[in-house]
């Protein structure tokens, strides 16, 4: 008999019990105790003597003889009994169940004997109605995407279920039997006796009914991140441990998949304004150097028909060459930041928007920020540099983002038409607070911003990726409420 | 004097030292923040040159050029670049500017360039006749000088030549060296001059 059938077993006593009740019967004047349930079925009231038990039971003749045979025998020191009686014809219920046997006293003669009654029929009907329960339930469990393996308190597998067998390789009929020691990584199988011993001894709960990310082992030796969580019950006086298993492996690829995002688009944007910081600082840099270069090389022309300043003029000269040697590093620099060459293919906007959208959600979700996409179908293949095109996108969503912090209405609108022939138009729509009239004016310098935490470059960046694809970006407050930033592209048409 | 020159720059010390710098080499200048205020006070004296930033806020040094052209106002118009802007400073070539300087430069070149488009005139510069000593330095490119050649006119960096003909950029720079050389060129300036005047229309 395996777990599941000795709990089914004596699940069957107790409905027997429910249908019926116990019997008492002194075995020299036949007179009987019966417990409530019994009463019910014989139909005596509570305190009613009951002076012959099997007179009382509904039974048909040769039923009757039958039972009283079986009394008899047993208190005459026979076996015990387990009968199916039927009632007489038309009665209510059609069967009895009668079982029971000699309760010797100590002295080892016979006085009693007692047992249980029910009505057969609903027992047969509750042994169903739990076979089917059990049935349901051994369902559930074998098509649960959850691994479910019960163990004894030594870590003897009990049950390995179907879910459990796809997970680990190993069929139900390898796994029972043994320590679920090999279903774990290294460190949990040296220290999983010692657990259970522990937990044997002091019943400390450290796993039980909290739940921990461990390190499953395959059949092939191969290990995946799972999580497992422990119930513990008692059948029969066995304590078991049940552990449902939930494996990790597609949640932490994909986690891994938008990290490695994440990290990519911080890359590039770190780099982006590192490049557009570059060329802004090389922009800066060369008008006051070319000044100083000018002032230079001005005075030296001025001061070389003047006699003695001999000195003067060759310093200056000196000078003039350290402002070129400046100008020269400034444009390395330039050069350096702006390596990444523009790589442009054609892509698909709705793929863009769609990954745009992913990377600039992150970490927002909480917001509950309402994104709709009205793209146009019909013009959707662009030739750009997708990542830098995302990299527009997901700035202008991010701002979009940011300006809706204290809305009550957050929405995003992203929507594409065609402009003109050969150009698309990208509107990405907030419902934020929209734009000062003196940010407006700026937005798109770098370094200017309004973020307390803001480097200035985000628009600034944008532009200049939009302008090199031969586009161009503004911004505008919508009628009702919030701005909206629209930038054009070239239709794959200029490929 | 030298010879008159209208210095158009929105920064004010870079303005204002180009006008000690040519001063100082002998020229008549006079000064405008803006290409605005160059067209609202137009010259009256004929003749001069014009030294133009060509990235300005407003009207860029290119607009300002074409604006001219259209009133039938042209002189000849000295750009000065900052890096990174050579394919607006070739365009800018292609619609009539004289030179171009690139950011930073130094005084000799500037003066020479000033020189030269003083000494051009007003004239229309002969675009549309090759000269034939420019074109004599062309014909001794090889087919793949050429190439890298007429890329660089065309505004395109050494890595964007490479991939266009898939050669790396290591070979381009030679090419680009031997370019200049046989084009006797000494900046992108000059070589996309000689190349506009040997008949090349890049584009």
């Amino acid at each position: 008999m395996d777990r599941q059938e000795r709990a089914q077993a004596s699940s069957v006593a107790t409905q027997s019990l429910a249908a019926g009740g116990a019997w008492i019967v002194d075995a020299a004047t036949g007179a009987a105790r019966l417990s409530a349930g019994a009463r019910r079925l014989v139909g005596a009231e509570a305190g009613e003597p009951v002076p012959d038990l099997i007179a009382c039971l509904p039974l048909d003749e040769a039923s009757q003889a039958e039972a009283r045979a079986a009394i008899a025998a047993a208190a005459a020191g026979g076996a015990d009994f387990d009968l199916t009686l039927h009632c007489i014809e038309g009665g209510e219920p059609a069967a009895l169940r009668l079982s029971g046997g000699a309760v010797p006293d100590e002295d080892g003669t016979t006085r009693r004997l007692a047992g249980v009654i029910c009505d057969a029929d609903e027992e047969a009907r509750l042994a169903e109605e739990v076979a089917a329960r059990v049935a349901h339930l051994r369902s559930i469990l074998e098509t649960a995407q959850d691994g479910m393996v019960v163990i004894d308190a030594v870590g003897v597998v009990q049950s390995f279920s179907r879910a459990a067998e796809r997970m680990f390789g190993y069929t139900a009929a390898e796994a029972m039997g043994r320590n679920v020691k090999m279903l774990m990584g290294e460190a949990d199988r040296a220290r999983h006796d010692g657990h259970l011993a522990r937990y044997a001894a002091t019943r400390e709960r450290h796993i039980i009914g909290v739940g921990r990310i461990v390190t499953g082992m395959r059949k092939d030796g191969s290990q995946f991140p799972l999580h497992l969580s422990i119930g513990e019950t008692d059948v029969d006086g066995r304590r078991l441990f049940t552990g449902f298993m939930h494996d990790l492996t597609e949640e932490r690829r994909s986690e891994n998949r938008t990290q490695q995002l994440q990290t990519e688009l911080a890359h590039i944007s770190r780099l982006s304004a590192l490049g557009e910081m570059g060329s802004a600082l090389a922009h800066e840099l060369n008008q006051p150097l070319a000044a100083i270069g000018n002032y230079i090389t001005g005075s030296r022309r001025l001061l070389a028909d003047i006699p003695g300043t001999g000195r003067a003029v060759a310093a200056l000269e000196k000078a003039a060459e350290q402002v070129l040697r400046a100008g020269n590093i400034i444009r390395r620099l330039r050069d350096f930041v702006s390596r990444r060459a523009s790589e442009r293919r054609v892509e698909s906007l709705a793929k863009l928007v769609e990954e745009a959208s992913a990377l600039g959600l992150v970490g927002v979700r909480e917001k509950r920020v309402a994104l709709q996409y009205k793209l146009d179908p019909e013009h959707d293949a662009i030739f750009v540099d997708r990542i830098q095109i995302e990299q527009v996108l997901v700035n202008l969503l991010r701002n979009g983002i940011d300006a809706m912090e204290t809305a009550t209405r957050r929405e995003l609108v992203i929507s594409s038409r065609l402009a003109s022939k050969g150009v698309l138009e990208i509107a990405v729509s907030d419902s934020g607070a929209g734009l000062a009239p003196q940010a407006m004016a700026r937005l798109f310098e770098p370094f200017y911003t309004t973020k307390a935490a803001g480097l200035g470059v985000g628009l600034s960046i944008s532009r200049g990726i939009v302008e090199a694809h031969g586009g161009d970006m503004s911004a505008e407050n919508n009628a009702d409420g919030g701005a909206t930033f629209r930038f054009t592209l070239p239709l794959r048409s200029q490929a | 004097m030298r010879g008159l020159v209208y210095i158009v720059d929105d920064d004010d010390a870079v303005r204002d030292s180009l006008d000690l710098l040519l001063s100082a080499a002998g020229y008549e200048t006079h000064t405008f923040e803006s290409a605005d205020a160059f067209l609202a006070a137009p010259p009256k004296a004929a003749g001069g040159c014009l030294l133009s930033d060509i990235r300005m806020p407003g009207m860029s040094g290119l607009e300002l050029m074409v604006a001219l052209q259209e009133r039938g106002a042209s002189c000849p118009v000295v750009l000065i670049t900052g890096h990174g802007d050579v394919p607006m400073a070739v365009e800018a070539m292609k619609r009539g500017a004289h030179d171009f300087i690139e950011k930073p430069f130094d005084d000799e070149r500037l003066v020479a360039a000033v020189c030269s488009a003083l000494a051009r005139g007003a004239g229309p510069r002969e675009a549309a006749t090759v000269d034939p000593e420019a074109a004599e330095r062309l014909a001794t490119l090889s087919r793949r000088e050429r190439q890298v050649m007429e890329g660089l006119v065309g505004g395109r960096s050494n890595k964007e030549i490479a991939r266009d003909y898939g050669i790396s950029p290591r070979t381009v720079e030679v090419y680009r060296a031997n370019v200049m050389t046989k084009m006797r060129a000494e900046s992108l300036a000059e070589l996309v001059q000689t190349a506009l005047r040997a008949g090349v229309t890049a584009n």
